[in-house]
């Protein structure tokens, strides 16, 4: 039989919800353990993120110098995306695709 | 009930059961110690989800039912959104806070009938639960260390 797991109380022998010190509770541990993606900060037409502007580089510094570049087939691939589903034009699907594949 | 019930969650790469744990229950039982309320035994597949498996021979018949509805809902009963208790949601937890995917687990509800005078006797004292575990092996032999000395 195939079962969907309840969501319980934790509470200790006596019946009460043990207080941990100030340390983690084991729901917490796994919280942070566990972390979730952070929100989007810039535009990506496959997953609906919102547009952000983010901070401005200076100079020899990347924009978001944490996360890895996008491939050209991925940025390709976005721009088929805006253009399929009437974002952009065709002449800036040609303007942007050049800009960013070379 | 009168005693306090542990969820004692077991894990096993391959589950094999010689008796010898429900011996023990059998016994302590018998001495008003602890009472196994209900076993069941579960495999958590890599996609997550959650089947209940046949028990093994010299288990009661009507061993695993009550604990399958306790902990769970049948998926095909089962709501959208599962229900959560009042409360923080660091107390609480389920089957899916214990057992990893890809595993096999036995769950067992155990009332611990030797417990309900002192939870109880606690209780009255107003004292508030500060914190409840269990001590590893090492620092229980430092304990015996401690003991043998006095």
């Amino acid at each position: 039989m195939l079962l969907v797991p309840r969501q319980l109380q934790r509470v200790g022998m006596t019946g009460n919800v043990p207080y941990y010190g100030g340390r983690f509770s084991p729901a917490q541990a796994y919280a942070a353990s566990h972390p979730t993606a952070p929100p989007p900060s810039f535009a990506d037409p496959m997953t609906g993120g919102a547009f952000v502007r983010g901070a401005v580089p200076t100079t020899g510094q990347s924009a978001r110098p944490d996360s890895p570049a996008p491939s050209p087939a991925d940025v390709e691939a976005a721009l088929q995306h805006l253009l399929s589903t009437g974002v952009i034009s065709q002449v800036e699907f040609q303007e942007l695709r050049a800009r960013v594949i070379r | 009930m009168t005693g306090p019930v542990q969820v004692l969650v077991v894990g096993f790469d391959r589950p094999t059961f010689s008796g010898e744990v429900l011996a023990e229950f059998t016994r302590l039982r018998e001495a008003g110690i602890v009472r196994l309320v209900d076993l069941l035994v579960l495999s958590r597949a890599e996609d997550g989800a959650f089947e209940t498996l046949a028990l093994p021979e010299g288990v009661e018949a009507d061993f695993g039912d009550l604990a399958a509805s306790f902990l769970g809902q049948p998926e095909e009963s089962a709501d959208a959104e599962v229900e959560v208790p009042d409360g923080d949601s660091a107390s609480t937890w389920s089957l899916a806070d214990a057992i990893p995917v890809g595993s096999t687990a036995a769950v067992a509800l155990i009332e611990h009938m030797w417990a309900a005078p002192l939870s109880a006797a606690i209780q009255r004292t107003g004292g508030t639960l500060l914190d409840e575990t269990w001590l590893a092996r090492e620092d229980r032999e430092l304990l015996e260390a401690l003991i043998a000395k006095r």
